[in-house]
C-alpha cells in the first residue's frame, strides 16, 4: 500500500482494551458528528439533541429503565452469540431461538398444571430448552449433513415466527383476548417481578450478567473452551488435535440458543405478560445482538458493555421520536452511521497510524 | 381444467414474483463468488425501491426509474465495498449496517411519496405466438413485463461469464484463493469491487422493480425482508445462476401457493412452507458428494491483504 | 459555602414542589389543551394511522385553544414509557392511544396518572379518566357487499384480510351478507396475509384469489395494492380507510373512509366545556358508525358511488321484499339513508342471520348487541376460505 512518507503506518502487535475502548468511543462521536447533519436538515440544534440524547437515556429514572429493558435481552442473546461465534458457526438465528424459548416459557405458563412456587423456574427451564433444542437443528445440519449454517439459522426465524402466529390466533389464543391475537395474560405466579416503578425485570438481568461472567470463565479457562477456540482459529489444528468439531458446534449451539431462549422468557414474562405477534415481542434483538457480539470482539464480558450501548442507542431512538419529533425512521440511520463509523474505526485497531515530523 | 388453470396461474405469478427475487440473486452470486458476502441486499433494494419510484414518477418513464435505481443500489454497494475491501472490516456487520442505512434513508427521504400512484409502468407484454402454446404459453408468455423476459435472458449470459470466460475464472479465483490469484496477476481489490458493484446494481433494479412494476407505489418497507430471502437463495443456489433462477421461481411458486391453498391448511404454516422447503432441499441434496463440489467459495467473508496471513 | 449549598437545595426543592403541583394539577376547562397522540405505525401509511393523523390536523386547524404532539410506530409494549414522557416531560393534559394492543399499558397510566384523561381506540376497559372510542364500518361493507354482488360476473368476490380479528371478520360478514341480500349465489373468498401493511402479500393474495375466478374486490390492508392489483386485472375494488379513488378511477367503485375527527373533534370539545373530566368518564365509549358521521362511504370524499358506475347500477333491477322493485343504485341509496339517520331502521345484522356452519346467529326480529359485534368470530354464509378460530 503506497503512502505519503509523513504518515507511517505501522500494525500493531497487541491490541489494549483501551486501544479498543478509545477508537470505539471516537467513532461513536465521530457518527453522532455525522448525524448532526441530519439533526441541522430538519432544524434541530444538533447539541440540543446529543443533550436530550444523553439525559432521555441516561439522565432520568425512566431513560435509564428504558435503557436497560432494552439491554437484558440483548445481553443474554449476545453472550450466547460471542460463543457461537467463537466456533466460527454463524448463528444467525438467535431471533427465532428467543421467539422459541417465550413460546414454550408461555406453554408452562398458562397450561401446564403445577406448584405455583415451581412456575418460574420451570419457565426458565422451559425457554431455556425451547431454544436449545431450536437451535440443535441447524446445529446437526451443519455437522451431519454440511448444510450452511447462515441459511438454515435464517430460515428457521422465518419458521419459528410463523409457528407463533399460528399458536396466538389459533389454539393458543386467549378467552380474554376478545378475538385479538393474544394468549391469556400469564397468571401472577408466572409473572417476573420487576424494579418497582421500571419495566427492568432483574431476574433475567441478573441471569445474563451471570451468563456473561460463566461464559467467558467457559470459553476461556476449561478444556470445552480451548477446544471451541481451537476449533474457530485453526479448524486444520483442531483436527489434528482429535478435537471433534461437530461436538464443539453442538455444545456452542446449545448454549447460544438456550441463552437466546432464556431472552425470549425475559420478554415474555417480564415485559408483556403474555404472548403476543412475534414483531411486537421481539424488537429485532436476535439481529441486534448480532451486532452486539461483534462489537464485542468475541468476548462474553465485553458483552455487558455493548448491549448497555445498544440499549441506551435504542433508547436514543425513542427520544429523537417523542421530544424532537423527528421521524422514526432516522433511528435505523443512525444505527447504519455508528456501525459504519465503528467498522472504519476497525482500521485504527489494526494499525498505528502516526504522523512522521521528519521524513524518512 | 381445474389443475391446468393451477398451473398457469403458478407459473405466471412465478415469473412475476420470482423476477426480482432472481435479479438480486444473480447479483448476489457474483458478489459472493469473489469472496465479499453482502448482507446489505435489503438496504440496496428498498433504496432502489424508492429512487425508482421517484425518478419514474417524475419523469414518466419507469425505465428511466430502473436505470436510476441501478445507480443508487450500485453507488449503496460501494460503501460496503470500502469497508470491507479496503478496509478490510467484518462483513457481516458492514452488510447489515448497509441494511439499516438503506432502510432509514429510505424511509426517511420517502415520507411524503406514499400514497401516489405511478401514472406510467412496465407495460404488460404478451409474445407473440409462443403466447398460444397450450397451458405453457399462457403462463409464461402472456402479461408479463419486458424485464421479465431480459432477466431470464440473463442467466444463461451470467451463467457463460462465470464460468467459461477469463473474467469469470478471475471472479472465480479471487474467491477461493485469493493469494494464487494475486500472483497470477489478478488485481484482487478491483475484481472484488467490480463484483460488489454487480451485485448492488442487480439489486436495486430489483428493488426498483417492486415499486415501478410489480405494485406500482411507494411504501416503506415494501421490501418487507426479501433482501434477506435472497441471502438464502444465494445459498440454496450454491452460488451458480442457473440453480439460482430455479431456486427463485420455486420459492415464487410455493409464495404463492401458500395464499391459494389457504381453505385447505393453516394460514400461518402455509407461509412457513418456503422457507420450510428450502431447509428440506438442501438436506435431501446435500447427501453424498454432492455437496463437496458445490460449497461456499473458500474465500468468502475473509478480506485479502497482500503479504498477510 | 454551606449556606449557599443549601439555598441551592432548597431551591431545587421548591422547584421539585411546583413541577409535582405542575404535573399533578387538573386540566381547567376553558384554558389552553394539550393533547399527546400514541400511534402504532408511520403517519405516512396510507391507513389506520394516516387517517388518525389527519383527524388530529383537523382538529388542530378548528380549535385555536388546541396544542397536540403525536409519536409514531411506537411498539406494544412500549406505550407505557412513552405516555411517561408525553405527561411528564410535554405536559399533556389527555393521551389518545391509536390501538387495540396498547390497552395494558393504557388502563396502567389511567391508574397511576388520575388527573389526567386517556382515551383508547377499539379497547373495551374504561376507568373513571379513560374512555374508549371506535369508528366501524361494518354498516358501509354491507352497502360495498350490495354493489359487489349486483356487479360480479362469476358470482365469485374476494377479501384480502389483515388479521383474523373480530372486527375484519365483522367486516367481512357485513359484505358478505349484503352481496348474497341481492345475490344469493354469491360466494365471498377470503385470503389472511397476517400484517396490516405488507403491499407484496396483499398483491399475491389478490393474485391467488383472481385466479379462483374472483372478480371483485374489498379489503383490508394500510396500502392500494389492492386496488391496483384489481386494477390492472379490470376488476373492480372497493378503496379502504383511505380514499383511493386515484388509484383507480376506472375500476375503484366505492369504499370506506374513516373520519376520526368526528370524535376527536367531539371529545375535545367536550374536555374544554368541562363536561368530559377525569373523574366521570367510566362509560364513555365512542361507537360512531354512519349516523354518527364517524365513517363515510365511498372511495373519495363525497362521493358516495364512482359516477361510472352510476348507470350501471341504475339499470340492475331486484325486488326487495319490503320496497319492491328497485334499482341497485336505489337500494344502496336507501339503505344508506335507512343507517344514517337518527332513527335507524336498518341494520346489516338484524334476524335471521345463520353462519356458515348453518347455526342460527341472530334470531328473527333481533339485532347484534355491542359485545355480540366487537366480539363476533363466526362466519357468514357465503364466505369460502380459512377462518381462524371459527365457533
Amino acid at each position: 500500500m503506497r503512502q505519503p512518507t509523513w504518515l507511517q503506518v505501522e500494525k500493531r502487535t497487541s491490541l489494549s482494551p483501551w486501544v479498543v475502548f478509545g477508537v470505539s468511543f471516537a467513532a461513536i462521536v465521530a457518527a453522532l458528528l455525522a448525524a448532526g447533519i441530519f439533526f441541522k436538515a430538519y432544524g434541530v440544534s444538533p447539541l440540543r439533541a446529543f443533550q436530550l440524547i444523553i439525559t432521555g437515556a441516561l439522565g432520568s429514572k425512566v431513560g435509564l429503565a428504558e435503557t436497560v429493558r432494552r439491554t437484558i435481552p440483548l445481553l443474554l442473546c449476545g453472550v450466547g452469540l460471542t460463543v457461537a461465534f467463537r466456533a466460527l458457526f454463524w448463528n444467525i438465528g438467535a431471533e427465532g431461538q428467543l421467539l422459541m424459548g417465550a413460546m414454550a416459557a408461555a406453554g408452562v405458563a398458562l397450561f401446564v398444571p403445577m406448584p405455583e412456587v415451581l412456575r418460574l423456574p420451570a419457565m426458565f427451564v422451559a425457554g431455556f430448552f425451547g431454544g436449545a433444542l431450536w437451535a440443535l437443528i441447524p446445529a446437526l445440519l451443519k455437522v451431519k449433513l454440511g448444510i450452511n449454517d447462515v441459511i438454515s439459522t435464517l430460515m428457521l426465524n422465518y419458521v419459528a415466527a410463523f409457528v407463533m402466529q399460528y399458536l396466538i390466533q389459533g389454539p393458543w389464543k386467549g378467552p380474554t383476548a376478545r378475538g385479538f391475537a393474544y394468549t391469556d395474560r400469564f397468571p401472577a405466579s408466572a409473572v417476573l417481578p420487576r424494579i418497582p416503578g421500571t419495566p427492568i425485570h432483574w431476574p433475567t438481568l441478573v441471569l445474563g450478567v451471570v451468563a456473561a461472567v460463566l461464559a467467558y470463565v467457559w470459553v476461556t479457562r476449561t478444556r470445552q473452551g480451548f477446544e471451541i477456540r481451537v476449533v474457530g482459529e485453526n479448524p486444520d489444528a483442531a483436527h489434528y488435535a482429535g478435537i471433534s468439531q461437530g461436538k464443539v458446534i453442538l455444545m456452542v449451539m446449545l448454549v447460544s440458543g438456550g441463552l437466546a431462549g432464556l431472552a425470549g422468557v425475559g420478554e415474555a414474562a417480564g415485559i408483556h405478560r403474555m404472548l403476543l405477534a412475534p414483531a411486537k415481542l421481539s424488537l429485532g434483538y436476535g439481529y441486534t445482538a448480532i451486532i452486539v457480539a461483534w462489537l464485542a470482539r468475541r468476548n462474553p464480558l465485553a458483552v455487558i458493555v455493548t448491549s448497555v450501548l445498544f440499549g441506551v442507542i435504542m433508547a436514543g431512538g425513542d427520544v429523537i421520536k417523542v421530544s424532537l419529533g423527528l421521524p422514526f425512521q432516522l433511528v435505523n440511520v443512525f444505527n447504519g452511521l455508528i456501525l459504519f463509523f465503528l467498522i472504519g474505526s476497525e482500521v485504527f485497531m489494526r494499525y498505528k497510524v502516526a504522523i512522521a515530523w521528519r521524513r524518512r | 381444467m381445474e389443475w391446468q388453470s393451477w398451473v398457469v396461474s403458478t407459473f405466471s405469478f412465478m415469473l412475476s414474483y420470482g423476477t426480482p427475487l432472481l435479479l438480486a440473486t444473480l447479483g448476489e452470486i457474483y458478489a459472493e463468488r469473489s469472496g465479499v458476502l453482502n448482507l446489505g441486499i435489503e438496504g440496496m433494494m428498498i433504496m432502489g425501491a424508492y429512487s425508482a419510484f421517484v425518478s419514474a414518477y417524475v419523469t414518466q418513464n419507469p425505465w428511466i426509474g430502473l436505470a436510476v435505481a441501478a445507480g443508487v443500489g450500485c453507488a449503496f454497494s460501494l460503501i460496503h465495498a470500502f469497508a470491507s475491501i479496503t478496509l478490510k472490516a467484518n462483513q457481516v456487520v458492514s452488510g447489515l449496517a448497509l441494511t439499516l442505512l438503506g432502510l432509514g434513508l429510505s424511509g426517511v427521504l420517502g415520507r411524503t411519496w406514499g400514497g401516489l400512484p405511478l401514472p406510467r409502468t412496465l407495460q404488460k407484454i404478451t409474445v407473440p405466438g409462443l403466447s398460444r402454446i397450450p397451458i405453457l404459453g399462457p403462463s409464461l408468455f402472456e402479461g408479463q413485463t419486458l424485464l421479465v423476459y431480459i432477466t431470464i435472458l440473463l442467466v444463461p449470459l451470467l451463467w457463460f461469464i462465470l464460468f467459461k470466460t477469463r473474467i469469470g475464472i478471475s471472479i472465480r479465483s479471487v474467491g477461493e484463493d485469493p493469494a494464487t490469484a494475486d500472483s497470477l496477476g489478478v488485481n484482487v481489490k478491483r475484481v472484488r469491487y467490480l463484483c460488489v458493484a454487480i451485485g448492488g446494481m442487480l439489486a436495486g433494479v430489483a428493488g426498483g422493480y417492486l415499486s415501478v412494476a410489480y405494485r406500482p407505489a411507494w411504501t416503506e418497507g415494501m421490501t418487507a425482508g426479501m433482501g434477506w430471502i435472497v441471502v438464502a437463495l444465494t445459498i440454496f443456489a450454491f452460488w451458480n445462476p442457473i440453480t439460482g433462477m430455479l431456486g427463485s421461481f420455486l420459492f415464487a411458486a410455493l409464495y404463492h401457493l401458500s395464499f391459494r391453498l389457504q381453505p385447505w391448511m393453516s394460514p400461518e404454516l402455509l407461509r412457513a412452507l418456503p422457507y420450510l422447503f428450502a431447509i428440506l432441499v438442501l438436506v435431501f441434496v446435500s447427501r453424498g458428494t454432492l455437496q463437496r463440489r458445490m460449497g461456499a467459495p473458500a474465500a468468502l467473508t475473509i478480506p485479502y491483504t497482500r503479504g498477510e496471513d | 459555602m454551606r449556606k449557599r449549598f443549601a439555598g441551592v437545595i432548597g431551591l431545587l426543592a421548591l422547584l421539585m414542589i411546583g413541577a409535582l403541583a405542575v404535573s399533578a394539577a387538573e386540566y381547567v376547562p376553558g384554558s389552553p389543551l394539550k393533547v399527546g397522540f400514541v400511534y402504532v405505525g408511520p403517519v405516512t401509511d396510507y391507513g389506520w394511522t394516516a387517517a388518525h393523523d389527519q383527524a388530529r390536523q383537523i382538529c388542530v386547524d378548528t380549535f385555536p385553544w388546541l396544542e397536540t404532539i403525536y409519536v409514531e410506530t411506537v411498539a406494544e409494549g412500549e406505550e407505557g414509557a412513552t405516555i411517561d414522557k408525553l405527561i411528564n416531560e410535554e405536559g399533556c393534559h389527555v393521551v389518545i392511544t391509536t390501538s387495540f394492543g396498547f390497552i395494558w399499558g393504557t388502563v396502567d397510566k389511567a391508574q397511576q396518572y388520575p388527573d389526567k384523561i386517556f382515551l383508547h381506540a377499539t379497547g373495551f376497559l374504561r376507568e373513571p379518566n379513560l374512555a374508549t372510542y371506535m369508528a366501524d364500518f361494518y354498516q358501509i361493507y354491507y352497502l360495498n357487499g350490495i354493489i359487489a354482488g349486483a356487479l360480479t360476473e362469476t358470482n365469485k368476490l374476494g377479501y384480502i384480510g389483515a388479521v383474523p380479528i373480530p372486527e375484519l371478520k365483522r367486516h367481512i360478514s357485513a359484505f358478505a351478507l349484503g352481496a348474497r341480500a341481492v345475490n344469493p349465489d354469491a360466494e365471498i373468498h377470503v385470503r389472511w396475509i397476517n400484517e396490516w401493511v405488507d403491499p407484496v402479500a396483499a398483491s399475491a393474495a389478490t393474485r391467488a384469489l383472481i385466479d379462483e375466478g374472483c372478480d371483485a374486490f374489498a379489503f383490508t390492508e394500510d396500502t392500494a395494492a389492492v386496488v391496483q392489483v384489481a386494477a390492472e386485472n379490470e376488476m373492480i375494488s372497493f378503496g379502504h380507510y383511505s380514499p383511493m379513488y386515484v388509484f383507480s378511477p376506472e375500476y375503484c367503485v366505492s369504499g370506506q373512509i374513516a373520519h376520526w375527527e368526528a370524535i376527536y373533534l367531539d371529545f375535545f370539545q367536550k374536555i374544554y366545556d368541562g363536561v368530559y373530566t377525569a373523574n366521570n368518564l367510566k362509560h364513555v365509549d365512542y361507537w360512531w358508525l354512519l349516523q354518527e358521521e364517524g365513517v363515510e362511504m365511498g372511495c373519495d370524499p363525497g362521493m358516495v358511488i364512482n359516477p361510472a358506475y352510476e348507470a350501471q347500477l341504475k339499470g340492475i333491477m331486484f325486488t326487495d321484499p319490503v320496497l319492491g322493485e328497485i334499482s341497485i343504485y336505489d337500494l344502496v341509496m336507501i339503505r344508506l339513508q335507512q343507517m344514517s339517520d337518527p332513527g335507524i331502521t336498518f341494520d346489516p345484522f338484524q334476524g335471521p342471520v345463520y353462519d356458515r356452519k348453518g347455526v342460527l346467529r341472530v334470531p328473527a326480529g333481533c339485532i347484534l348487541s355491542f359485545d355480540e359485534l366487537t366480539q363476533m368470530q363466526w362466519a357468514a354464509e357465503g364466505i369460502v376460505g380459512a377462518w381462524p378460530d371459527e365457533p
